[in-house]
């Protein structure tokens, strides 16, 4: 393979990202017809991305090295994963940021519609006809059921004998089920202030609290603090912004 | 120390920086990340490590500039999104397969093929490249330093030297991947007779 030196000069410019605007339109017209040149770009993307593997690979090491000297933390163990839907919520976010950047405000509405589920139960999963039925099994019951009048009333009684992370998300669900959006605002609102567990998913049901009354303004910040938290959704974000446009 | 100043620290700063970012949130990561996926404290250490490299990565290769929210919360997104990709291929939770991450980490595309063959040659000429050469091309590519900061670290007389230099030493890497996809697909044809 006998490549020109401008040729190589070139390329190298161009991952260096020393070429002007002129030069990289020029450069991006010539990759897409010339094969030989488009080989020669594609072993010089190899050759860096090696170099990097190799650093990457020592900094591992170091890692390893240094976790070697340390202790392993305690590990409390969970009731119930809820991986699955942390995720989903989460990854949502970043959709439904960049369809707030193109859709009328108008939309909201529907686009809450869209991505709004109510979180599960996984607190406190009903196990029926173990023991005697108690106010705070049923509140867990009810909220299962879809019984959500029930749910909020029993929560809320709950709530004022002892503050807690898990009722106060599903308090704050089962109030958007019924549309009662300010109190659904305020157990959110409360649930980020005052516990350090369950911030993401706060975050996401206050984000559609505010879709539903229209108040984009609040939504926007929060759903971009989402978006940002995963190093994927830059690439879904182009993806999509590229099939908007 | 607050999120930009983490940020700067491990743009200029080398391994110290990075040790201590991985000892300041590795506690909490692992309570959260053994509770949440249902793994062992050795996978947990796993997805941490890449994590953090994945994090440090992005700050140096100009991909996160500021944060909008909390360190904890970059590192705790992107952990999220390892388990999430290696429960969704698995189905259920093993081991992620680190040098795996790492490849993925550096291919662009989603869909982009990683031709294993090629990037062994590509890593046999690293190896035959030798010292100095190597360390100037990582410090340059993979820790993304300035050709002066590179002058100072490796004693250039000027940053005129150091970039010359560097230039050479790229030269001398692809000549070197020339001959290993040459004498690679000499055995090929060998073997196919």
């Amino acid at each position: 393979m006998n490549q020109s030196e401008e040729d190589i000069t070139l390329v190298e410019r161009y991952f260096d990202e020393a070429l002007s605007e002129r030069e990289r339109m020029n450069f991006a017209a010539r990759l897409a017809v010339d094969e030989s040149f488009k080989s020669l770009v594609e072993n010089e993307k190899i050759l860096i991305n090696s170099i990097r593997h190799h650093g990457l690979r020592e900094d591992l090491e170091f890692l390893k090295n240094i976790e070697k000297g340390l202790d392993d933390p305690k590990v409390i163990p969970m009731r119930s994963s809820r991986s699955w839907y942390y995720v989903a919520a989460a990854s949502l976010a970043a959709i439904l940021m960049i369809g707030l950047f193109f859709r009328p405000h108008s939309s909201a509405q529907k686009l809450f519609a869209e991505n709004f589920q109510p979180y599960p139960n996984v607190f406190e999963p009903t196990v029926r006809g173990t023991s005697e039925p108690t106010k705070r099994s049923e509140a867990f019951q009810a909220y299962e059921q879809g019984d959500y009048s029930k749910a909020v009333m029993l929560f809320n009684q709950l709530l004022q004998e002892k503050e807690e992370a898990g009722i106060l998300l599903l308090n704050g669900n089962a109030n958007l089920m019924l549309g009662n959006v300010e109190e659904a605002k305020k157990n959110f609102i409360t649930l980020n202030a005052d516990f350090d567990e369950l911030d993401i998913q706060s975050k996401w049901f206050l984000s559609l609290c505010y879709l539903k009354s229209g108040d984009m303004e609040h939504a926007k910040p929060i759903l971009e603090e989402l978006g940002n938290t995963e190093i994927s959704y830059a690439r879904k974000a182009k993806e999509l912004l590229k099939e908007v446009k | 120390m607050n999120q930009e100043e983490i940020i700067l620290k491990i743009k200029t700063g080398g391994q110290s920086e990075l040790a201590a970012v991985y000892k300041e949130f590795r506690d909490e990561f692992l309570h959260w990340i053994t509770r949440e996926y249902r793994c062992s404290a050795d996978d947990g250490k796993d997805i941490y490590q890449m994590t953090i490299l994945i994090f440090y990565d992005n700050i140096r290769q100009g991909k996160l500039q500021h944060l909008v929210s909390s360190v904890k919360t970059y590192l705790f997104g992107i952990g999220k999104n390892i388990a999430r990709e290696n429960l969704r291929k698995e189905k259920k939770f093993v081991s992620i397969g680190q040098e795996k991450w790492l490849w993925e980490h550096l291919t662009d595309e989603p869909s982009q093929h990683i031709d294993e063959g090629i990037f062994a040659r590509a890593k046999l000429a690293l190896e035959k490249l030798g010292q100095p050469c190597q360390r100037l091309i990582e410090l340059f590519y993979y820790e993304k330093k300035s050709i002066p900061e590179i002058t100072d670290a490796l004693g250039y007389k000027n940053p005129e030297t150091a970039k010359n230099q560097k230039c050479k030493c790229m030269a001398r890497l692809r000549k070197l991947f020339e001959q290993e996809t040459t004498s690679s697909s000499t055995i090929f044809n060998h073997e196919s007779i």
